[in-house]
């Protein structure tokens, strides 16, 4: 059984639409965070502050506009810092719709509730997914 | 859905988070994530008074966060694993929520019946 969920959505809209809203600051901050600074190449700056809680890596793929990888953490974070666990993003074209497709590896085993190990990278993964306050 | 078994999660998981949103709470919890400590032992890790620490310790138990178990005079703390059952299903969210954030603002700006 694979650790990393995937998340999908279908959008209205062609992929190379739908592509800069991960590589494009004015952009991005749109659906995801409050002030962002991209730097979308491999080896780029991928910065994105979701609301107290800034989101920090870089880049490993940039490939318009069908696939975007990049790395994920906190800074200061001992157990999740930045670049420590990997999105990957895959566009795949429906007609004139597209198919998101939405990978987080590295994220703690959820599939093992009460593993001890899991722990130390959920508490520092935590403050990323608090979104809504 | 069923209903919440104890008082930890009837307000959870915003206690909780909010909790957590520390960094020396969550470094109390990676503290005594494996066994238990007493409040002495907890605050000889901190630059922080005891005071400090107990206020600390009280906001984790209130989460349900820690447990307590009193020991002669002392009190000892423990990591209450379950207690982040439901942030795990918060955190669970995050993408999908955001995808479906993103879906609204591409389509908000992209009307195909506009470049017809």
């Amino acid at each position: 059984m694979p650790a990393s969920p995937t998340v999908t959505a279908r959008i209205a809209a062609p992929p190379d639409v739908v592509f800069p809203y991960f590589t494009d600051p004015a952009l991005i901050i749109t659906w995801m965070g409050d002030r962002a600074d991209l730097d979308p190449q491999p080896g780029g700056v991928f910065a994105v502050d979701v609301g107290a809680s800034p989101a920090r890596g870089t880049y490993l793929a940039v490939e318009p506009p069908t696939r975007v990888v990049f790395t994920w953490g906190l800074p200061g974070s001992e157990t999740m810092p930045a670049g420590s666990t990997t999105v990957e993003v895959i566009l795949t074209a429906d007609g004139d719709e597209t198919i998101v497709s939405l990978t987080h590896h590295n994220l703690p085993d959820e599939h093992r509730p009460g593993h001890k190990k899991g722990w130390d990278t959920f508490l520092g993964a935590l403050p990323a997914a608090v979104t809504h306050h | 859905m069923p209903e919440p078994e104890s008082p930890a999660s009837a307000s959870a998981p915003d206690a909780v988070l909010k909790a957590l949103a520390d960094p020396h709470r969550r470094q109390i919890l990676r503290l005594v994530q494996y066994h238990e400590l007493a409040a002495g032992q907890i605050a000889a890790r901190f630059p922080l008074t005891q005071q400090a620490i107990s206020q600390h310790i009280a906001v984790l138990k209130q989460a349900g966060l820690l447990t307590e178990r009193r020991d002669g005079t002392r009190r000892l703390y423990a990591l209450r694993h379950e207690a982040l059952d439901p942030v795990r299903s918060l955190l669970a969210e995050f993408w999908p929520d955001r995808l479906a954030r993103l879906k609204d603002a591409v389509e908000r700006a992209h009307d195909p019946e506009e470049t017809r």
